[in-house]
Parts: C-alpha cells; sequence; structure tokens
C-alpha cells in the first residue's frame, strides 16, 4: 500500500504510464491523454472512428500496463465485440442450474472485469446498450434480487462506428451522456504510419512484453489525487460560461447541463494531473471542451455542429488568456 | 428560412451599454457642437438646447430601432417621405409668407438634425467603423466653422477641436469596447456604471479645463439664463455676484452688427437720458453711438471704421481708467464737429449691466465722461456706471422709421424739422475734402445700378431731406400685389456688414435683411445721390417705459447700424431706415426698477494705498487727486489720509469684492456720501491743505474703487482684443491639427505597445511582472504580424513564436500560467524565468525583424483592435 505518495510521485506514476503506452500506440499522444483523463475522472471514454485505426490496441495496452495488485497479471480485460444479436445476458451474465448442487448459480458475464472494451457499441440493439451503461453508471450489476459489486476499477472504452455507417443503433443522448469523454480516435500522421508500417512485428511483440508499470491501487489512488488539483474560480467560472453560452445559443438544440459540466470540471482536474500540472489552466478548458460536451449537445444543423461548441470554448479561452489574476 | 418575426439583434444589456456609453457621450458632443455652430450660424437662431434634443431624439431612436434586424433602405425611405410630407403640411398650415418660411426653415433644421441623429444612431447599432466616420466628420466640420469665423484665436482652436479630439478617441475606443464586451458577466452593470463614471470625470476635467481656459464666454453664457431673471429679480440675490464677476461685453467684441439677431435677451446697460421734445416732458430718444463706418474699402468690398475720417467727433475715453467722479473732457471732438444750430447740452446716466467697464457709449456728440458710483442696492445688478454729457441738435431723435401715428407732439415735431431741413437744399460751403469723403461711392457696374436706382426713387424730390424720406418711403413701399417690397429678417447669413455684391443682391434681388443691410443700402443710396452719409453702431434706443420717463432699457437685441447725415448747421442727424420686422417680436421684457438717485459724493480721494487693517477696518492712502464739494484739487504733495472703510464697499471693473482684495500699492478712489463733510464749511479761497486739516480721521469712507493697473488691463484687454488671421494660417492651423489627430491614430499601436513594454520591464511584484510581460510580448508578436488567432496562448508561444524565432515563450508561458492559475508559490528558478524573459524576447524578436517592415507593421491599426477584441462568434 502506498498511502503516503504525494503528488511528486503521482506525477512520476502517470509519466511511467503514458510512456508505457507510448511504446505500443505511436504518434497518439493527445488520445492517450484523454483516455487517461477519462481513467483517471474515474469516468468512461467512447471513441469513435473508422474499423482499423488502433482502439482496441489502445484499450488492451492500458489494460497490460496496470497489475492486479496481488499477483503479478495484468488486471483483467475483456473485450466484448458487439453485433446486433447480442443480448444483455452475454454482458452481465446469467444463472444457470448446477446439477451437483441442486441449485442455481450465478454465472459472471465480461462485465466482470477493470477494462472493458466495447467495441462498436452502436451496433447493439437499444436494449444491451443500455444494460452497459446502467453498469457504467452504478458500478454494479442487478440480477434479481442479488446486487453484484463491480471491480472497484470498472473502465469501459466503447469505440463506435461513425454513425452515419450501415446496421448502426446511435445511442440516445441520455446514454452518451455517460461517457466522460468522446474523442475521434483518429489516424497517426505520415511520419509515425511509415513507422508504423516498418515495425508492424514488433508492435505486437511490444504488446505482449508490456511492462506492468502500476497496480490497480496506484490507479485507484490517482483517482483520488485528482481531487486536490487546484481549480482557479475563474477556471470554474469559464466551465459556468460555457455550458451557459450552450443554453443560449439558438445553433444548440439540447445543451450542456449541470451534470455534464460537473464531469467537465472532473475531467478538467484529471487532465491537469495528466499533463503533469496540479493546477488547471485555460489551455485545459480549451482542450478538453470539444471531447467532454460535444456528444452531449445536439446541434440546430451541420454547420453549428462543426463550430457552435468551438467557437464557445475559444471565446472563453481568450477571455481567460486576457483575464488578469493575481 | 426566413423569420418573419423582426428579432432582437441584440441583448437588451448590450442595448443599454450602447446607449449610455456611446450614445449619451454622441448627444453631449451634439449639443456642444450645436452650442458652437449656433454662434457662427444665425439661421440656428441660438436654439441649441432644443436642438440637441431633436438630435438626441434621432439618435436614441435609430439607435433603438436598429437594435432590431430592420433593414436599412426600406425604413429609412418611409422615415423620409414622412418628413417631406410633415413638411408640405407645415407649409401649407402657415399662411403668410414670413409665417410659412419661417416655421419650413425651423422645421427643416429639425428634420435635418432628427435625421442625422438617425443616421447616426444607425451608424452606431450597425457599423463597426462608424465612431472612426463619425469622428472624423466633426472633425471636419469644426474645421469648416473655424475657418469661417473672421477672427480666431488659440483659445477659440482649444475650445472648437479639444473636445472633439478627445470625445473621438473615446468614442472610437469604447464602441470597441461595446462590440466586445461579455453581458453575460455577472458583474455587467458595474462595468457599464464604472466606465460611465470614467467618462464623466474625464469629460469633467476637461470641461474644468476649457472652463478655466475660456472663463469669460462661459459665464457670458451662464448668463444667457440668469440675463432674464436679472430684472425681475432683486439685486441683493447672491447668485448674480458670481456670474456676473466677469461676464462683461463689449459692442465690438459680441455685438457686432446683429441687429435683432440674437434671440438671447441680456441686458447691456440702462440709461438715463435727459433729453425731451422742446418744451414738453415727451421724452426723445437718440441713439447710442458707439463707432462710425465711414471708408469703403474696395479691395474688401466692405465698409470699415476709419480713424482718420475728417472731422472725427467720436469721442472714445475708457471710464475703466478714469477715476470715479473725476472727468474726461475733450472738446476737441465739439471743435472738430461740425457746428449746430438749436444745438443744446444733454446728460446721460450709464449704468452698465453687462458692457464691458471699457466702454464708452453716448449719443453723438460726446464730449464728456465721469464715472459715478451706483448706489449700494443696484451694485451687483450694475456693475459700473458713468455720466456722459454730449451736443445735441434739437432735430435729432431716433424717430424716423418708427413714427407713433396719432401722437400730436411727435407729429408737429417730424414735420417741424422737415420743414427746417427743407431750407437745406446743397453742401456747398463744405470743405471740398470732407464732402468728398463722405460722398465716396466706388466705380463699377453695382454702384450704376445703385446709382440708377437712386435716381429712379428720388425723382420727385428736390430737397435732400426728401430725398431721404423717398428713400425711406421705398423701404417701407408695397409691390402690385400689395405685399411689403422688403422685409426685415435676421437670417441673410454670416452677421457682419455686408459687402457690395451682398448689397445689390439686397436691393435688387432678395430685399430681405437686418438694419446692417438697411443702412448700408441707405449708405450708397444717398451717398450716390451727393448727400453726406455715414454708417453708425451702437445702440437702438426705444421709449417703453411709461413709470420712468427719460429712461431706456438696452438688451443684446437692440445692437443695431443706422445712418446719419449731415446737415450743415445741425451736424450729424440719424436717420434709421431699418423697416420694422413683420415677424411678431416677443413682448419685450418689464422693465426693472432704475436706480433713480445719481449719488453725489461729497469728498473724493484718489491716491495710493499704504496700509490695510482687515480687523480694525482701517485703511491709509497716499491722495495725489481730491474732490471736494465739486471742486477738483491736485495736490502737489501727496496726503496721507487715514480712512475707516467698516462701511465701505469695495469694487473693482469686476464688480464688488471683499476688503482682502484691497492691497497696499492699489490704485484707488474713494469716495464719501457722509454727513459729515456737509457741515464742513468751505469757502473758495481755502486750499487744500486747510479741507485735509478739516477731515475728520478717520475719515468715513462708502466706496472704494480699485483701479486695475495698466498691467491688469493690458491682460484683459489682450484677450478682448481680435486676432485677425489670414485664411493660409486658418488652414495650416487646421491642417496641423488634422494632422496631429492622424498622427496620434497612427502613433496608438506604437504607444500601447509602449505602455506594455514599461509595465514589463518596470513591474516589481513577480506575478504581475509575468502578466505585463506575457501581453507586451504577445502585443509585440501580434502587431509584428503574428497573431494568435484561435490558439491558445500556450500553443502560440509554442508552435508559431518559438519555432519561427526560437525564444523560450513557451517556457516562460508554463511559469505564467502557474502564477495564474496555481496557488503554489513559484519557485525560484519560475522567477528567474520571468525576471530573464522579455528583455531578450524583446531584442531576439527585434532582430530578426528589420525596422522598415517593424515600422510598417506597427502602423496597423487593425492588428491592434484584433489583439484586444473578442474572437467573433
Amino acid at each position: 500500500m502506498m498511502e503516503t505518495v504525494n503528488t511528486e510521485t503521482a506525477l512520476q506514476n502517470i509519466q511511467r504510464l503514458t510512456d508505457n503506452i507510448e511504446t505500443v500506440i505511436k504518434g497518439k499522444r493527445n488520445q492517450i491523454k484523454f483516455v487517461l483523463t477519462a481513467l483517471l475522472a474515474k469516468g468512461h471514454i467512447l471513441l469513435e472512428d473508422n474499423p482499423g485505426t488502433g482502439k482496441t490496441v489502445m484499450a488492451k495496452t492500458l489494460a497490460h500496463s496496470i497489475s492486479e495488485e496481488t499477483a503479478g497479471d495484468s488486471v483483467s480485460f475483456k473485450r466484448i465485440q458487439f453485433t446486433p444479436d447480442l443480448l444483455p445476458m452475454d454482458l452481465l451474465g446469467t444463472h444457470i442450474f448446477d446439477d451437483i448442487k441442486k441449485e442455481f448459480i450465478f454465472k459472471k458475464g465480461p462485465l466482470f472485469c477493470n477494462i472493458l472494451l466495447a467495441d462498436e457499441i452502436n451496433r447493439a440493439s437499444p436494449k444491451v446498450q443500455s444494460a452497459l451503461l446502467e453498469c457504467m453508471a452504478e458500478n454494479q450489476i442487478t440480477m434479481g434480487e442479488i446486487t453484484y459489486k463491480l471491480s472497484e476499477l470498472f473502465f469501459t472504452i466503447a469505440t463506435q462506428n461513425p454513425v452515419e455507417m450501415e446496421g448502426t443503433y446511435p445511442l440516445p443522448a441520455a446514454q452518451l451522456d455517460r461517457f466522460f469523454i468522446k474523442i475521434v480516435f483518429g489516424y497517426v500522421d505520415e511520419e509515425t504510419e511509415l513507422d508504423i508500417y516498418k515495425d508492424y512485428l514488433g508492435i505486437n511483440n511490444n504488446l505482449n512484453n508490456l511492462k506492468q508499470v502500476l497496480g490497480i491501487h496506484e490507479i485507484l489512488f490517482l483517482q483520488q489525487q485528482c481531487e486536490n488539483v487546484f481549480v482557479h474560480e475563474e477556471i470554474i467560472k469559464a466551465v459556468r460560461n460555457i455550458v451557459w453560452a450552450t443554453r443560449k445559443t439558438p445553433d444548440i438544440v439540447l445543451a450542456a447541463s449541470t451534470r455534464s459540466g460537473i464531469i467537465f470540471l472532473k475531467c478538467l482536474k484529471a487532465y491537469a494531473l495528466v499533463n503533469g500540472r496540479t493546477y488547471v489552466t485555460e489551455d485545459d478548458v480549451k482542450d478538453l471542451a470539444q471531447p467532454v460536451l460535444h456528444h452531449r449537445l445536439i446541434y440546430r444543423n451541420k454547420e453549428a455542429k462543426v463550430s457552435a461548441l468551438n467557437n464557445i470554448a475559444l471565446a472563453e479561452m481568450d477571455r481567460l488568456s486576457k483575464l488578469k489574476i493575481n | 428560412m426566413r423569420q418573419m418575426k423582426i428579432e432582437k439583434k441584440y441583448s437588451a444589456k448590450k442595448i443599454f451599454a450602447r446607449i449610455t456609453l456611446l450614445i449619451i457621450p454622441a448627444i453631449a458632443i451634439g449639443a456642444y457642437l450645436l452650442w458652437h455652430l449656433n454662434e457662427y450660424y444665425g439661421v440656428l437662431e441660438s436654439q441649441w438646447a432644443t436642438e440637441s434634443l431633436f438630435l438626441a431624439t434621432g439618435l436614441i431612436a435609430g439607435c433603438l430601432f436598429y437594435s432590431f434586424r430592420f433593414r436599412f433602405i426600406t425604413t429609412t425611405l418611409p422615415l423620409l417621405l414622412l418628413l417631406f410630407i410633415i413638411g408640405k403640411i407645415v407649409s401649407n398650415i402657415y399662411t403668410g409668407e414670413f409665417t410659412a418660411f419661417y416655421a419650413i426653415t425651423k422645421f427643416y433644421i429639425f428634420s435635418f438634425l432628427f435625421f442625422t441623429g438617425w443616421l447616426a444612431g444607425w451608424g452606431f447599432a450597425r457599423l463597426r467603423w462608424f465612431p472612426v466616420i463619425l469622428s472624423s466628420l466633426i472633425m471636419l466640420l469644426q474645421i469648416i466653422v473655424i475657418s469661417n469665423t473672421s477672427d480666431i484665436t488659440a483659445k477659440k482652436l482649444v475650445l472648437a477641436f479639444a473636445p472633439v479630439l478627445v470625445f473621438s478617441f473615446y468614442i472610437v475606443y469604447t464602441a470597441e469596447l461595446v462590440r466586445n464586451m461579455n453581458e453575460d458577466e455577472p458583474n455587467f452593470s458595474w462595468f457599464i456604471v464604472k466606465k460611465l463614471l470614467g467618462f464623466v470625470v474625464a469629460a469633467g476635467i476637461i470641461l474644468l479645463l476649457i472652463f478655466s481656459f475660456y472663463k469669460k464666454d462661459f459665464l457670458a453664457i451662464e448668463q444667457q439664463y440668469g440675463g432674464g431673471k436679472s430684472e425681475t429679480q432683486t439685486p441683493n440675490k447672491e447668485s448674480l455676484t458670481k456670474e456676473n464677476k466677469d461676464g462683461t461685453v463689449s459692442n465690438k467684441k459680441q455685438m457686432g452688427l446683429s441687429g435683432g439677431r440674437s434671440s438671447t435677451k441680456r441686458l447691456v446697460f440702462i440709461a438715463k437720458l435727459d433729453n425731451y421734445f422742446p418744451k414738453t416732458d415727451l421724452p426723445n430718444p437718440l441713439y447710442f453711438t458707439y463707432d462710425y463706418y465711414t471708408k469703403f474699402d474696395t479691395l474688401t468690398q466692405t465698409l470699415e471704421v476709419d480713424s482718420l475720417m475728417p472731422s472725427n467727433d467720436l469721442f472714445q475715453p475708457d471710464p475703466s481708467k478714469i477715476p470715479l467722479y473725476f472727468t474726461q473732457t475733450d472738446s476737441s471732438v465739439l471743435l472738430k464737429s461740425k457746428g449746430y444750430l438749436d444745438k443744446k447740452v444733454v446728460s446721460t446716466e450709464v449704468y452698465k449691466a453687462l458692457l464691458s467697464p471699457k466702454e464708452f457709449l453716448a449719443p453723438a456728440t460726446a464730449f464728456f465722461c465721469q464715472p459715478i458710483a451706483v448706489e449700494k442696492e443696484y451694485k451687483q445688478q450694475f456693475k459700473s456706471a458713468y455720466r456722459a454729457k454730449m451736443m445735441v441738435s434739437d432735430l435729432n431723435s431716433a424717430y424716423f422709421v418708427y413714427n407713433p401715428a396719432g401722437n400730436k407732439v411727435l407729429e408737429n415735431f417730424q414735420t417741424q424739422r422737415f420743414n427746417l431741413l427743407r431750407q437745406i437744399s446743397n453742401w456747398n460751403n463744405e470743405d471740398s475734402a470732407f464732402m468728398s469723403y463722405y460722398t465716396f461711392i466706388p466705380k463699377g457696374d453695382d454702384f450704376d445700378s445703385i446709382r440708377a436706382l437712386a435716381k429712379e426713387i428720388t425723382k420727385n424730390a428736390t430737397t435732400p431731406i426728401d430725398k431721404i424720406i423717398a428713400v425711406r418711403n421705398y423701404f417701407l413701399s408695397t409691390d402690385e400685389t400689395g405685399q411689403p417690397l422688403f422685409k426685415y429678417t435676421d437670417n441673410p447669413g454670416v452677421p457682419g456688414l455686408p459687402s457690395a455684391s451682398k448689397l445689390n443682391y439686397f436691393l435688387f434681388q432678395n430685399r430681405k435683411g437686418y438694419c446692417a443691410y438697411y443702412a448700408g443700402a441707405t449708405l450708397f443710396l444717398l451717398r450716390a445721390l451727393g448727400i453726406p452719409t455715414r454708417v453708425s453702431t451702437g445702440f437702438l434706443t426705444m421709449d417703453r417705459s411709461t413709470k420712468n420717463k427719460g429712461w431706456y432699457w438696452f438688451y443684446e437685441d437692440q445692437a443695431h447700424a443706422w445712418t446719419q447725415v449731415y446737415f450743415p448747421g445741425y451736424g450729424w442727424l440719424d436717420f434709421d431706415t431699418t423697416i420694422p420686422s413683420t415677424e411678431q417680436q416677443q413682448a419685450p421684457a418689464p422693465d426693472g426698477t432704475p436706480p433713480i438717485t445719481v449719488q453725489t459724493a461729497l469728498f473724493v480721494t484718489h491716491g495710493k494705498v499704504i496700509d490695510v487693517d482687515t480687523l480694525k477696518k482701517r485703511v491709509d492712502m497716499s491722495v495725489s487727486q481730491m474732490i471736494y464739494h465739486d471742486k477738483t484739487f491736485d495736490l502737489k504733495k501727496p496726503v496721507t489720509l487715514n480712512m475707516d472703510v467698516s462701511l465701505a464697499t469695495i469694487t473693482r471693473d469686476s464688480g464688488e469684492v471683499p476688503l482682502s482684495e484691497l492691497k497696499v500699492g492699489n490704485e484707488i478712489t474713494a469716495l464719501s456720501f457722509s454727513d459729515q463733510f456737509k457741515n464742513i464749511s468751505l469757502k473758495d479761497s481755502n486750499s487744500y491743505q486747510e479741507i485735509v486739516e478739516k477731515i475728520p480721521t478717520p475719515a468715513p469712507i462708502d466706496e472704494i474703487k480699485i483701479i486695475d493697473s495698466t498691467k491688469e488691463q493690458q491682460q484683459i484687454a489682450k484677450e478682448i482684443k481680435k486676432q485677425p488671421a489670414s485664411l493660409t494660417k486658418i488652414i495650416w492651423i487646421a491642417i496641423s491639427i488634422l494632422a496631429l489627430f492622424i498622427l496620434l491614430i497612427f502613433s496608438l499601436p506604437w504607444l500601447i505597445f509602449q505602455w506594455f513594454n514599461y509595465k514589463a520591464r518596470h513591474t516589481k511584484a513577480i506575478r504581475q511582472k509575468a502578466y505585463w510581460s506575457y501581453n507586451a510580448a504577445a502585443y509585440y508578436c501580434n502587431q509584428l504580424g503574428y497573431s494568435r488567432d484561435e490558439m491558445s496562448p500556450t500553443q502560440f508561444a509554442k508552435e508559431k513564436i518559438d519555432a519561427h524565432f526560437k525564444t523560450n515563450f513557451y517556457s516562460f508561458m508554463l511559469v505564467y500560467l502557474k502564477s495564474k492559475y496555481s496557488k503554489e508559490p513559484l519557485t525560484h528558478s519560475d522567477e528567474n524565468v520571468v525576471q530573464n524573459f522579455y528583455p531578450t524576447f524583446y531584442k531576439t524578436v527585434k532582430n530578426k525583424i528589420p525596422f522598415r517592415e517593424r515600422f510598417s507593421k506597427f502602423l496597423n491599426y487593425y492588428r491592434t483592435i484584433n489583439f484586444f477584441s473578442k474572437p467573433k462568434i
């Protein structure tokens, strides 16, 4: 147990984790940061992109970098490929009859893990989606009368194909709200792409040989540490202003909720820590506004979808940057 | 889809901010400009307050209206149409050419002002660059106004340009501020209040500066309000004391020849004139003369005052320089003027209200001036007074055009004097130089037509006086339709004596004008007939006082010009041909009570102050001159006199002053009305030594007048003195002011940078220093073309600046952000980064960019605005 860890070591731990992931995932530093932010803010992340951009590897790498406290094993990592015929019990588990004991026993489903990769979440039926999302929110599963606690560290990395693709069930806004952060994973740049091709075998090797740099308790402790990150009053104001601005703009039909504002703040703290700081800055506000809020809003038209939130965040960042705080 | 509902374009808060921060100051400057314009253009009729109200209505209405999503053209055209239709209706309502003309003119002025305000309101609501355009327009307007003035002084320039310049800076700055302000700020209203307070304070300071700079004129304006009251007010009201302290006017400076132009009714002076029709008690008013216009300057085509005129009979003493009760007589005036028949000496007492203490006005031909004391209870209303004596012909009278029919005495008088004058048919016995001077009329087509007209209208008259009457009758005649041929108007143009071409226009085409036009025209008509004529300026004397016979009140609008004709044996006689105005004149204000009794001082001494004891109220003076019971003594050896001044009022030209203003060395005149002096018997043979011995010690004194030293007087004179400036000078001044303005505008980006630069280098507190260093660096980069755009400052520093200039902006930014958002203290190395960042950064960037490029980029105003403005959403 490391109870007396100070911010210095916390920051070092994050650095180690990031570096470790980077040995496998190349050219995606920002995305790694957002994933870690969601992890440290005790949230979940939704990655949206076309297949084959490294979402799964990302999830795997993260899982492999964190060790189970007792054994030297990495934390449990499960991957579920969502399909239209998937049923909730496939996720949660099911009661089966034990011939020997003559009773029903609960067979835990893949949700009982630490890091879950929910692949192509929007291919599953809404029923399954909601079952998963409930777990994400409550961190527990209720089967009949019995409630099963999930692991203390339960982090979902969901991926989804762009909504326009065929055979998808778009997530309703209310459910999207459960994801702290949604990012577009994106392609790597040309240089990095070349490096990846040159060394595609190495990536697999790296993944298999990945060291477990942090224990599960260290992650939990980092999650606690996030709360110690200092947020200046003006930053809190900025969050308020952004949330309010989404409500005032006619371009935004469904505006940000108070809960999303709180999530925004949590993410800001985690993001600052991920960036090696113990205070939140205007850059954090600018960087996070889009990933945290964008998927919660419904826009009037496509044009607004592209620019409305961005403009609000930019204006607020600009206000902060001109502020004289002393 | 286009929405049919008209939406608000801006939030209510923004509109409120715009109204308070932009429109109200714009109204203020508008009112100021209108006030200023009113001084120069008679057509505005000194109604600047009402006019400002119209402008303000237009401004506010326009700004509010266009805060909604109205289209400009589709809304403005109906407005113009509406104004046009109302104009048509107004012109139809008023019958009678004059009333209609006035109503229409007034309506056009007001609708023009309203529409201007409306346009400006639209500009404020919609156009980003409008404040710049507005500033330039106002500046241009002021330049035009200033270049139209005949007398231009440094003070006038300051008065004209300083507020406009300040307004320009304010409005350009504030407009951007309002554009970019975040109305969702919780402290929004406090923000507005702060800015507004700032403006009010700044405006107050400017006003104070201008006020101290141009005190006299402002006091005069103040009197515009106090003046109306002054007649009915009891003179003891303290409020008047201060107002009147310096706000004197002189005929020359303010009156001009504006005739009834000014609609302000300030009392200039009152006078008691002891002139009555022979053998009656009916007062015979005489015009009060100030100056004569005798010489026609062919170069400027104007009539001029000529100090070298033949037989100069103008007596121009400075009453403020003559000690009280001492006299100045110029008998040479009498000698120079031609002899009189039926002459008599008439005396007048003039009590000055607004008239400068230096001015002397009296009916012609004055030769005697004696400053007299004003009764104590009238001292606040009338600053000073003098008695004048003049030689007056029995035949002279103000009545000529104004001929009250039905009054037997007057009708008899007119017939009699015309009969007497008919006996004079020529000026053969007169000096030829005198005649050629006073009948001079230039050659040229303009004057040929005047000659022809003179012949035409006087073809039935044989004697000079009949010709004069014919000219008068011509001005009073009616045309075929029965309408009067000539009309009186206050608004023919810029005041002043009209030039010859203007006179021709007046006589043959427009036939409308004020007194100066009639006087000028009459002068040429009579001179064309060989009658010696001159134009006299001064004040019109109107007999309206039934209860105080012989007392006349002179208001500002009584400034007048008329003609004087020389009749051998009778001298110069007044013939006023200015026809009465057909407009409804304002009923003359009821005249107040005049200071009836002329105080006779029994004992007057003139000399210097030796000692002042303000506690015991004793003054010692060294007497050099003395009047005792109307007998004047010049003391060969000064005598020291101890005076009791406990009851005395101390005055100087500007009004009553406390005893403490009396200083050792002052030249004073001390008076006593005390009975104690009555009892001292005096024989003609008594020498002054004997009188001095009999004077009680201390001598009771009732009034002390301080005579301002020549230096002080020169100072006042300097302020009053006109400084005629050439057109080139005006243009140069205008150009240099404009250049200065442009220079200031263009150097503004640089000045702002210098401010940041200074703060970045000289701030001590480390967090503050970080802030200023960041701003200086960011501003410098921005101005040099590296704008931050949509990047965050850190991104900007890292990706744009450091990448290009190889500076350490990014590492500084990290420390700066830490200092800004963290509660942790800065470490020693952090502080070092802040301390060392800016100077090296500045040097590096500066060295990378050549001077020429930096210079041209610093002229870019747009970048500066971009730096401070909010990104567009």
